[in-house]
């Protein structure tokens, strides 16, 4: 009787928090489909009838599918490059056989470079990219993403690979494997669980990037979401209804992956902080 | 000194491995090296070391943008100028650092608390985990312009619930004044990472071998007891480096503020990253070099504070759960 009075007791600050946590989202999914008149006429009105043509119109009408569509190349060809680029590196900072004299110097730095605060390379890598005509192109941030994120994702692989057993290794060897085809028919496989993560927490991070993307990108045409966003408050300020609407296209693709994925979001974002 | 990943099992296959490799020594597999290497090192040094050197450069440098990037030599005179005469900076530091220290004072014992009582069987605790973790998937502006209406004065939901339980007095506008801004940017951040603090100490807490709780239980120990002379002493270490974690990224604190304040009201939640980019492009000095300078400055201040935070409480390793 007690313990359920207890349990019941401690409801109270879980359904409290649930209200703080999930609320602000909640009220602007809500506006989303209720039209700024509505709005304006009462803030916390169910959206009855729901409004799912504002959809339509944000996408059409207020750039959101460009936005989207920029948005969603930078964060494919960004992942795509990283995993890549950042396995082949994390086997080979791993594995024995790859061992030379600085390697393990080299990785201490790159592990290092994990916290550095953006702000140290942002501004010089603003002069390059526009010596090297990156600046102002999707292809200039990609660069940029892949870059700052190879540390995290090369440890987080790193350490993966680096407890795959020598003598699956072996076995591979005797069988015939050179070292590229030992890494993509054999470890490679064997590292995807690793891997998804990282892709992951990529992905997220790609998706909401804001700091580069402002400094980097000033052409309105190639604005990601977040900087598309960041923009339209000031432009609809008082269009409430329709920037609810945008809200949502920019947090829905992430949030009903979350749904299905939840464990593996779990995972990566608490595997990448090591960022910091 | 090694920061690795202490896995035990890879220690173990390595001393195997060294012994079997150590025979044909003589062939470094240099084209396979090179191979997988390569391409991550040349992102690396090219957009990561290269940059950060440049920057070094810049900073005892005036760098004037509208005279086609023209470098003249100027010494440490920036960074006399940032530590003497530049309140802005100082101001910015200061907000910075007060965020830096109260997130984590405010973050981790929210989330130690959260995590305890999902530990305790309360009912559907997978749903509330999944929807409390939720707002760190959004990027900042969108968080950012979420808050904005939380904290509008006249419909937002911050004065709503005052009004609602009787606190209309304290109903403002919460952005709008320099003493109540800064504060009202932290609980958004508290908003977004607190129930990913719970979640990795939710998971430290069931690493926790269930005889130590339950043998509390049976001397009875009561739940406060349980958490106070167990639970915390035992999650020591994922709460200190959830902590430095917390304290490193408050200091590089940029984007929410862009997105809610833009560093006003008065500079009063002006952060050192959101001045080192208005130096750099919008104030019209037109000079990279100070604001490298800035950016230098506070890369020592919170590189040195994360490694020599990290060795004083001896976190071998990020996280460990």
């Amino acid at each position: 009787m007690r313990a359920k009075a207890t349990k019941a007791l401690l409801m109270v600050p879980v359904l409290l928090y649930t209200a703080f946590s999930a609320g602000p989202y909640l009220w602007t999914a809500m506006m989303s489909l209720r039209t700024t008149d509505e709005i304006y006429k009462n803030h916390y009105g169910l959206p009855v009838p729901p409004h799912f043509w504002k959809f339509v119109t944000a996408w059409t009408e207020f750039g959101y599918a460009t936005y989207f569509k920029n948005s969603a190349i930078v964060t494919v060809t960004a992942v795509a490059i990283i995993t890549v680029v950042g396995a082949m590196a994390g086997y080979g900072f791993a594995r024995r056989r790859f061992a030379f004299p600085w390697r393990e110097p080299l990785f201490l730095m790159l592990f290092l470079s994990i916290m550095f605060p953006p702000q140290i390379m942002i501004l010089s890598l603003f002069q390059i990219l526009i010596k090297y005509g990156l600046f102002n192109t999707l292809a200039g941030l990609i660069v940029v993403y892949v870059a700052t994120e190879l540390p995290v994702t090369i440890y987080l692989l790193r350490a993966f690979f680096a407890q795959i057993p020598q003598e699956l290794e072996e076995a591979a060897r005797i069988d015939g494997c050179t070292d590229w085809s030992m890494f993509w028919r054999v470890m490679f496989p064997i590292a995807r669980p690793a891997v998804a993560t990282t892709m992951i927490l990529n992905f997220i991070y790609f998706w909401n990037e804001f700091l580069y993307a402002v400094v980097f990108i000033t052409k309105q045409e190639i604005r990601t979401l977040p900087l598309a966003i960041q923009f339209l408050v000031s432009d609809q300020y008082f269009d409430i209804g329709m920037l609810a609407t945008g809200l949502m296209i920019a947090t829905l693709p992430v949030l009903v992956m979350y749904l299905f994925l939840s464990e593996w979001f779990v995972k990566g974002m608490t595997a990448g902080a090591v960022k910091g | 000194m090694r920061i690795g990943p202490p896995e035990t099992i890879p220690k173990v296959t390595a001393t195997v491995g060294d012994v079997r490799a150590a025979v044909p020594r003589a062939r470094r597999p240099w084209g396979a090296i090179g191979l997988f290497l390569g391409p991550a090192l040349f992102f690396y040094f090219a957009f990561i070391i290269y940059p950060v050197l440049v920057t070094f450069y810049n900073s005892v440098h005036t760098l004037r943008m509208d005279l086609g990037m023209t470098y003249e030599f100027v010494g440490f005179q920036h960074f006399n100028e940032i530590l003497s005469a530049d309140d802005v900076f100082w101001r910015a530091a200061r907000n910075s650092m007060t965020w830096a220290v109260v997130a984590p004072i405010v973050d981790i014992p929210l989330a130690l608390v959260l995590a305890f009582i999902l530990h305790g069987k309360v009912p559907f605790a997978r749903f509330f985990r999944t929807v409390w973790f939720t707002p760190l998937l959004m990027s900042y502006p969108v968080v950012g312009v979420i808050w904005l209406w939380v904290y509008n004065y006249d419909w937002g939901m911050a004065n709503l619930v005052l009004r609602a339980v009787g606190l209309g007095e304290y109903a403002q506008a919460w952005l709008a004044s320099p003493t109540t801004a800064l504060p009202a940017l932290i609980l958004v951040t508290t908003w977004m990472f607190a129930g990913f603090n719970m979640v990795v100490m939710l998971a430290a807490i069931h690493a926790i071998p269930m005889e130590y709780l339950e043998a509390a239980r049976v001397d009875g120990a009561g739940p406060w007891h349980r958490l106070f002379h167990i639970v915390v002493p035992l999650l020591r270490p994922t709460m200190v480096n959830l902590a430095i974690l917390d304290f490193i990224g408050k200091m590089k604190q940029f984007a929410l503020v862009w997105v809610m304040t833009r560093g006003g009201p008065m500079w009063g939640t002006e952060t050192v990253a959101t001045y080192v980019i208005k130096r750099a492009f919008e104030w019209k000095t037109l000079d990279l070099g100070y604001p490298s300078a800035i950016a230098v400055l506070w890369f020592v201040i919170i590189f040195g504070l994360s490694v020599g935070l990290t060795r004083f409480l001896q976190r071998r390793e990020a996280l460990e759960f």
